[in-house]
C-alpha cells in the first residue's frame, strides 16, 4: 500500500498553475526525494498534502484518508515546512509544549525529541535567538513529537552546516530503518544521491519523472539526471 | 480537552499578554485613583453635581475599576491574530486540522483569560480608589453590593469582550489591523454613530459594553443618557451575538483561506 497519494493535484494562484495535475504514489517505508527547481511547486504540493492549502482540484491521502480526516494526526505524520513554525518570544520547549498539550502527547516526550536532535541545553532559550540551524532542529523535533510513521520533510537541510548536514544524513538513516516512510524535498542533489531509494522530479508544476533512483539516474550522478530531465544545462 | 490545555499555554507562556494585564492594572488604577481629586469638592460646591460625600458620587468612583476592558478585547484579538503574525498557526493547524476546533477551544480560553484580566484589574483599581478616598475628608460609604456587582459584571465583560476580541482577530487576521480597526470604531465611528443617532446608541458595542458594565452616565449636554440604555444581561447577551456572527463568518472566510 501506498502511505501517500497524490490524486490529480492541482493548485492555481490566480491564472497561475503552481501545481498540474500532480498523480504519484510515495511507497511505504522508503525515503522519497521530491526534487524540482525553484518555484517547481514542491512546498505548494506539501502544503495541500497536509491540508494547509486548499487544491483548486484533486486531492491527496494519507494512509488513505485527506489529512483533516486522520484522527491525532501528529502521531500519524510529522512535518517540516520550509516557513517560519515557531513563536519567536517562547523558548523551543515551551513551543514543543504548546503542540504536546494540542496532540494529547506527554510532556517527558518533549525532553526526548529535544535530546534526539541535540537542542536539550538551548531548550529553555527564546526560539528569537536560535541560528537557522537550531530552528531546523527543533522543527524535527516537532515533527518527531508523536512518533509517527510517516515524515514530510520540505528542504530540512536548509540552513545546515556540513556537520548538521552529516548530522541529517545519519538522523534520517536511523529513522528510516525503523521503516518509516518519508518524504524529502530538497536542492541538495548529492545528498539526495545518498540518502534516497526513490525520486519524484518537478519541474513547473508538472510531474516528469518518478521511480526508483537507479531508474532516474540510468548510471549517470543525480544531478546529470535532474538537469537532463527539467531542461537545464548539462 | 487537549486543546483547551494547549491553547492555556500560549496565553501563560505569551509575554505580551502579561503586559496586556499590567496594561489593563494602570488603566483601571490611575482611572480609579484620579477620579476622586476630580470629584472632590471645591470650596464646598459639588462638581458635576457629584458628591464625594454622598453613596453615589463614591460608587461613581469605584465604578471606574471597570475601564480595563479595552486590553479584554486586545487580549482575544490577539490570541487568534497572534498565531498568524508568529507563523505558529501552520503547527497549530497541523497539529488540529479541524480548524473549527481551534477557534472554539480559543473562545473558551480567551474568554476565561479576558474574565480573569478584568478581575484582577478591577481589584487593583478598588484598592486604589480606596487609597485615594482616605485623602477626602469624610468621604462616604460605598454602597452595600457594590463591588461584588462590580466584580461579577468584570467577570462577565471580560468573557464576552474575549469572544468578540477573539472572533475580530479571526475576520482579520493580521494582527497590527486588527487592532488599529477596533480602536477606531470604538473610539472614533462609534461615538459619532451615537451622535448622528442616540436612539440606537444602546446597540451600538460602546453602548452594550456601557449597559453591560452598568454604568450609569447621565450626560444631557452630549445627548447620553444610559438610563435608556439596555439592561446590563440583555446587553451582554447583544454583545455575545455580534461575537457569534463574527466568529461565524470567519470560519466561513478567513479561516477558510490557505495558511503560509
Ligand atoms: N501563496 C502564494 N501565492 C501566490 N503564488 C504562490 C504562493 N505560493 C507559491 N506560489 C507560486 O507557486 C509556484 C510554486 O511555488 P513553491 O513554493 O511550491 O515552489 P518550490 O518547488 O517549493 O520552490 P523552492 O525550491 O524555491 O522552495 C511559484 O511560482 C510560486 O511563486
Ligand atoms: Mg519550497
Amino acid at each position: 500500500m501506498s502511505a501517500i497519494v497524490f490524486k490529480n493535484l492541482t493548485k492555481k494562484y490566480g491564472k497561475q498553475y503552481a501545481v498540474n495535475d500532480l498523480a504519484v504514489e510515495i511507497e511505504t517505508g522508503k525515503i522519497t526525494g521530491f526534487l524540482g527547481p525553484n518555484g517547481a511547486g514542491k512546498s505548494t504540493s506539501l502544503r495541500c498534502l497536509v491540508g494547509l492549502a486548499a487544491p483548486t482540484d484533486g486531492s491527496s491521502t494519507i494512509n488513505g484518508v485527506p489529512y483533516q480526516e486522520l484522527e491525532n494526526p501528529l502521531s500519524q505524520v510529522g512535518t517540516v515546512l520550509d516557513s517560519r513554525g515557531f513563536h519567536r518570544g517562547l523558548t523551543g520547549k515551551q513551543n514543543l509544549k504548546v503542540i504536546a498539550a494540542a496532540a494529547g502527547i506527554d510532556d517527558a516526550r518533549v525532553d526526548e525529541v529535544l535530546e534526539k536532535v541535540e537542542l536539550s541545553d538551548a531548550a529553555n532559550k527564546r526560539v528569537g535567538k536560535y541560528s537557522l540551524g537550531m530552528k531546523q532542529r527543533l522543527s524535527l523535533a516537532g515533527a518527531l513529537l508523536g512518533d509517527p510513521e510517516i515524515l514530510i520533510l520540505d528542504e530540512p537541510a536548509n540552513g545546515l552546516d556540513p556537520v548538521g548536514i552529516a548530522w541529517l544524513r545519519t538522523f534520517l538513516k536511523k529513522l528510516a530503518e525503523g521503516g518509516r516512510t518519508i518524504l524529502i524535498s530538497s536542492h541538495q542533489l548529492a545528498e539526495m544521491q545518498n540518502t534516497v531509494d526513490d525520486v519524484l522530479i518537478i519541474h513547473k508544476g508538472k510531474l516528469v519523472a518518478s521511480g526508483t533512483l537507479s531508474d532516474i539516474t540510468q548510471g549517470d550522478t543525480l544531478e546529470q539526471a535532474f538537469l537532463r530531465l527539467t531542461g537545464g544545462a548539462a | 480537552m487537549k486543546l483547551l490545555v494547549s491553547e492555556l499555554r500560549k496565553v501563560i507562556y505569551v509575554r505580551s499578554n502579561w503586559g496586556l494585564l499590567v496594561g489593563a492594572i494602570f488603566i483601571s488604577a490611575v482611572g480609579t485613583a484620579v477620579t476622586v481629586p476630580i470629584l472632590a469638592p471645591v470650596e464646598g460646591g459639588a462638581v458635576f453635581g457629584v458628591s464625594l460625600q454622598e453613596t453615589s458620587g463614591v460608587d461613581s468612583v469605584y465604578a471606574n475599576a471597570v475601564s480595563g476592558y479595552i486590553f479584554a478585547i486586545i487580549l482575544g484579538i490577539l490570541l487568534m491574530s497572534g498565531e498568524f503574525r508568529h507563523g505558529t498557526a501552520v503547527a497549530t493547524f497541523l497539529t488540529s486540522p479541524k480548524r473549527y476546533r481551534v477557534v472554539f477551544a480559543k473562545l473558551a480560553v480567551s474568554a476565561l483569560a479576558a474574565a480573569a484580566l478584568m478581575i484582577i484589574s478591577a481589584v487593583a483599581g478598588f484598592i486604589a480608589g480606596w487609597l485615594a478616598l482616605q485623602t477626602v475628608d469624610d468621604a462616604a460609604s460605598p454602597s452595600e453590593n457594590l463591588f461584588l456587582n462590580l466584580i461579577l459584571a468584570s467577570a462577565l465583560a471580560g468573557a464576552v469582550l474575549g469572544v468578540i476580541g477573539l472572533a475580530i482577530g479571526t475576520l482579520i487576521k493580521n494582527q497590527l489591523l486588527a487592532i488599529v480597526v477596533t480602536l477606531v470604531y470604538l473610539f472614533i465611528v462609534d461615538p459619532l454613530l451615537l451622535a448622528l443617532f442616540p436612539d440606537s446608541a444602546k446597540f451600538l458595542p460602546t453602548g452594550l459594553i456601557t449597559a453591560m458594565l452598568n454604568l450609569d452616565i447621565d450626560a444631557p449636554e452630549l445627548g447620553i443618557n444610559t438610563n435608556n440604555y439596555l439592561p446590563p444581561f440583555e446587553a451582554a447577551g447583544f454583545l455575545v451575538a455580534f461575537g457569534v456572527v463574527f466568529a461565524g463568518v470567519a470560519m466561513f472566510t478567513s479561516l477558510r483561506r490557505d495558511i503560509d
